[in-house]
């Protein structure tokens, strides 16, 4: 399966590309996003809780950046299990300034979706995943403006030490979901829609309600 | 004298009970909450290796049974599972494991199993089941799985697990030689069964009878006795293998043991516990089995009348991960793709392949749609090519009715000679025309698009073998009530085989109908017996249950000629009673009932009732003799089998006008229309509904139906939401059927089967008459509006491109 596409944020490349290699912005902002791990540079094991229609589950799974090229392009690996199915991608991903303060990242996603989500909710994936897409780089945005002293989604994050020193960063309770205000999409639940960085993560993984 | 029954409209006894929701199913029974419920981890990659299983998180599940992986399993349960029909060509068979054994090859395959409380614990618990899986390049699609770049299996070289190539003459010299020849490419996609009750079992081990009990929706419960006795280590007479009630089959049944087959019987003993699994719908989509795909290369060769001079078809058949069931499926396209033609001269080669996808086993048809569909297209290219009526080129190619027997010349799906028994064709072209009004139809058309519209008709013939053997048995027990109970072997699956053989028994045995009982399908009442399928029950245990009756009144007509002191042949049995012949009816000492007869034929020591009273007192035989002489048995029954030489062959002819939308590509039915030729009917209301659901399965699979994997593998059609089948919108209104009939020389009753008949002939008429609407070539079924549409847009492009290359 793959999955094209782009999204605009009201913020200058530098700033996006800093909040998108920060594991407190990511955790803050994947939709069903409970639990993400360093477990090494730019690598991370996550626990995301998901669904599409009436299939849902938690997903274990791990998320690696590599690739790097600053302000310009990574490449995002994921893999992810759990009763719903699996999700094997990898992402392409730019980031472009279209106008000054403003970033456009597109991504070129080939996806595996596997499992019951495969079979039964694919066809809603594609569609979905570009809905989510928007959402989740809202959010991005959202939690870089966020003013100093607010309590804003980032500030939120609590991070602690696993066992093994590894830092661990756990998404604060969000009462309603962050879309909520999208009633389509939070009537559909959707989740494992495609995409990148928070576009994969979110679609792929989609929300929790 | 009782009306004879052969030939009736007999209303369905069968009906009353499932029409008021009284039929009893697989998951109908052990009902109580006692019951422990099965639930199975399936693989969710296409092709992959098996790093780990972790299973620590279930084992305190409160409400888990057992959690089984191939790791658990021992002795013959570790064995890959039966290669059911092997055969000296399938070279490179393989068979799936029970549980995987290190490697999967399709989404869909077991990999652990689960026995829980209920099945919601059950599910839980396998959500918590992690596998680590090592993931290898899938193979999906017969062009994939041709160009072998990656394997399904290691060691099966170009995916290619068997060869088969059959000979009549020398095809591609009589091509070469030919006037005229023609090349076609044709391709048919993936479809399934999809019975509306799918897979389930249920088993139960009685520890003080120590024997198995297991109830399974199947179409063979002998096979899957013996497949339970072997894989558990157990004797062939500890286990009963009972199917009830079958929401459909299809086929798909036939295939046994499914993994859940084994483990839930396995569960049952080990736990000591009833235990019962229930596929639900994705389950059937993804672990059963599906049919049809196929990519076909046929070359012809043939004279100014176009007739056939030699045909030469390749085939390439995907048969999925693993082959269960053998050739059967591409050996029966390569044979019955002849049809009602001859060839005079014929080749035939299929590559069976391996893909990472469901496994490929017989579904309705089996095989024969796409051989159908692969002559039929040949025929219309042919008559296309010559300018000549499409009806009269086949003419010119059938088999004559003083030409039968006829042997083709090749071996069948039975290991015997394709020779068939009896057929008037040329009479069935002639009622299909009349009945779809095909000299009419120039006519039609020309109203038709004075008025702006779009419609097309087309014709197929195929000529089907059925009741292939090796044998069916039947018991007929004629009780001291005076009713029948009959058993035979093999399953019911929504046939009505208790009416239709109720039918031959009261014929036979002079009883009412309502007398007697027909019991199928339960291994302790006739534990030998083969299955349901290949259009055979009627056939084949019909005329069993025949001739088990015909036994049955041998004995009543000694018996009651000692009573009533006549000779055998001045009796007869109406009603449920034995009179001598043109004795007055109400004559003392002329008649006996049969319950009586039944009575007498038990000499019993002690007397439970007023009739065994009477029997105790009540002298028949020799009174120097022994009660029961040497070459007798107690009681009034009746057994026998029936083995036939080979399979008889019925054949048919269906004709469809379809009209296609101009702007839209919507394809409707105007018309359908079906010739059939069964043999002698037994009950014609019983099959023409077999027709009926036939030809919808049909429709289904020409404009609707197709298997939509991605390129991973991945079933992402697999619910019906998005599997399209049709509704009773989409099936034409009103089906135009007539019989011939010609009697088969080979059973006592001249029949044939009827089962398959309706669905083979589907996506070659399809395909004819939308072309026919068109002027578009069609050669890959099904299609849909949206592919109309884009080879509409295709072809136009290609006209116009070459319109331009035209112009000076």
């Amino acid at each position: 399966m793959k999955i094209s596409g782009a999204n605009v944020v009201d913020q200058p490349v530098e700033k996006v590309w800093e909040a998108i290699l920060d594991p407190r912005v990511l955790v803050a902002t994947i939709p069903g996003c409970e639990r993400l791990e360093e477990t090494g540079d730019h690598q991370y094991a996550m626990t995301v809780n998901a669904g599409v229609a009436a299939i849902r589950g938690t997903y274990n799974g791990s998320c690696s950046l590599s690739d790097l090229r600053e302000r310009e392009s990574l490449v995002m690996t994921l893999q992810g299990s759990g009763a719903p199915g699996t999700v094997d991608a990898t992402v392409q991903v730019r980031f472009t300034e279209p106008a000054p303060g403003r970033t456009e990242i597109a991504y070129d996603a080939d996806a595996v979706v596997g499992g019951m989500v495969g079979g039964v909710g694919q066809r809603m994936l594609s569609s979905v995943s570009k809905r989510m897409a928007g959402e989740f780089f809202a959010n991005v945005g959202h939690a870089i403006s966020a003013p100093p002293g607010s309590a804003s989604a980032t500030q939120a994050v609590v991070a602690s030490s696993s066992d093994a020193g590894a830092q661990v960063f756990t998404a604060p309770a969000r009462p309603g979901g962050i879309s909520s205000r999208d009633d389509f999409v939070k009537g559909i639940a959707v989740g494992a829609g495609l995409v990148v960085l928070g576009v994969v993560i979110g679609g792929i993984f989609g929300r929790r309600r | 004298m009782t009306t004879k029954l052969m030939g009736q409209a007999v209303q369905r006894v069968e009906d009353q009970r499932f029409l008021r929701g009284q039929g009893r199913y697989v998951d109908d029974v052990a009902l109580g909450t006692a019951t422990l419920h099965a639930a199975v981890l399936r693989s969710p990659h296409a092709h992959a290796r098996i790093v780990d299983i972790d299973v620590s998180e279930v084992l305190d599940v409160e409400g888990v049974h057992a959690v089984w992986t191939y790791d658990d399993l021992e002795g013959p349960m570790a064995e890959p599972l039966p290669l059911l029909i092997p055969h000296p060509a399938l070279t490179h068979g393989r068979t799936q494991y029970a549980l995987a054994n290190g490697e999967v090859n399709y989404v869909g395959e077991a990999v652990a199993f689960v026995v829980a409380d209920d099945r919601y614990v059950a599910e839980d618990a396998v959500d918590r089941i992690r596998v680590d899986y090592e993931l290898l390049p899938p193979v999906v699609g017969i062009p994939a799985a041709r160009a072998a770049e990656r394997l399904v299996h290691d060691d099966v070289p170009g995916n290619v697990g068997a060869r088969l190539e059959q000979n009549v003459g020398d095809a591609r010299a009589a091509i070469a030689a030919a006037p005229h020849r023609l090349a076609l490419d044709l391709t048919v996609e993936r479809s399934a069964c999809q019975p509306m009750e799918g897979r389930g079992t249920v088993a139960r081990w009685d520890p003080d009878l120590n024997r198995l009990q297991a109830w399974t929706s199947t179409q063979t419960s002998t096979g899957v006795r013996a497949a339970i006795a072997v894989k558990l280590g157990l004797d062939l007479g500890q286990v009963d293998v009972i199917t009830p009630d079958v929401g459909g089959g299809f086929g798909v049944k036939i295939n046994h043991p499914w993994p859940e087959e084994l483990l839930v019987p396995l569960a049952a003993k080990t736990l000591g516990r009833t235990v019962k699994f229930t596929e639900d719908r994705r389950e059937h989509f993804i672990s059963t089995a599906h049919e049809r795909g196929q990519e076909q290369h046929i070359e012809v060769g043939f004279d100014d009348d176009g007739r056939l001079l030699g045909l030469d078809v390749e085939f390439w058949h995907d048969h999925g991960a693993y082959t269960p069931y053998g050739l059967i499926v591409p050996i029966i396209t390569s044979t019955q793709l002849l049809g009602p033609y001859k060839p005079r001269s014929y080749r035939v080669v299929f590559e069976s392949l391996y893909t990472n996808t469901v496994m490929v086993t017989p579904y309705r048809g089996a095989g024969r749609p796409q051989g159908c569909y692969a002559m039929e297209r040949t025929m219309d290219a042919i008559a296309s090519y010559l300018g000549k009526d499409r009806a009269e080129v086949r003419a010119a190619n059938f088999i004559q009715p003083d030409e039968f027997p006829y042997d083709h010349g090749l071996v069948f799906q039975d290991g015997r000679e394709l020779e068939y028994d009896s057929g008037d064709y040329p009479a069935s072209l002639e009622k299909l025309k009349t009945l779809v009004g095909w000299d009419e139809f120039p006519q039609f058309r020309a109203e038709m698009a004075a008025q702006g519209r779009r419609v097309g008709i087309g014709l197929a013939c195929y000529v089907e073998g059925t009741g292939v053997g090796p044998y069916e048995g039947a018991h007929v027990h004629i009780e001291t009530s005076g009713k029948v109970k009959v058993a035979t072997g093999l399953t019911t699956q929504g046939q009505g085989h208790a009416t239709v053989f109720a039918q031959l028994v009261a014929d036979e045995l002079g009883v009412r109908f309502e007398d007697v009982e027909v019991v199928t399908g339960d291994t302790r009442r006739m534990p030998y017996a083969v299955g349901t399928f290949a259009s055979r029950a009627a056939v084949m245990s019909g005329s069993a249950i025949h001739l088990a009756a015909k036994r049955a009144k041998e004995k009543v007509l000694k018996i009651a000629a000692d009573a009533l002191e006549v000779d055998e042949k001045d009796l007869q049995i109406a009603d449920g009673v034995v009179s001598v012949k043109g004795a007055p009816p109400d004559s003392v000492g002329a008649s006996i009932d049969l319950g009586t007869v039944s009575v007498l034929s038990n000499p019993l020591r002690y007397a439970f009732d007023e009739a065994s009273k009477a029997a105790t007192q009540f002298q028949v035989g020799d009174p120097g003799k022994p009660p029961v002489a040497e070459d007798d048995e107690p009681g009034l029954e009746g057994r026998d089998f029936y083995s036939p030489e080979r399979a008889t062959f019925a054949s048919g002819m269906h004709a469809v006008i379809v009209e296609t939308d101009p702007e839209t590509a919507e394809i409707s039915i105007l018309k359908y229309a079906v010739v059939h030729d069964c043999g002698n009917l037994i009950n014609p209301m019983i099959v023409e509904g077999q027709i009926h659901g036939g030809v919808a399965q049909g429709v289904g699979g020409a404009l609707y139906e197709r298997m939509a994997y991605d390129e991973s593998g991945q079933l992402l059609n697999a619910s019906f939401m998005d599997f399209l089948m049709p509704y009773v919108t989409e099936v034409p209104d009103g089906i135009d059927i007539d019989h011939v009939e010609t009697p088969s020389p080979l059973n006592p009753l001249g029949i044939k089967g009827a089962g398959e008949a309706g669905v083979i002939p589907s996506a070659a008429v399809f395909a004819a008459a939308i072309e026919d609407a068109e002027g578009i070539p069609i050669t890959a079924m099904p299609i849909s509006p949206s592919d109309l549409f884009a080879l509409r847009r295709s072809v136009g492009q290609a006209r116009d491109q070459s319109d331009a290359k035209e112009r000076p």
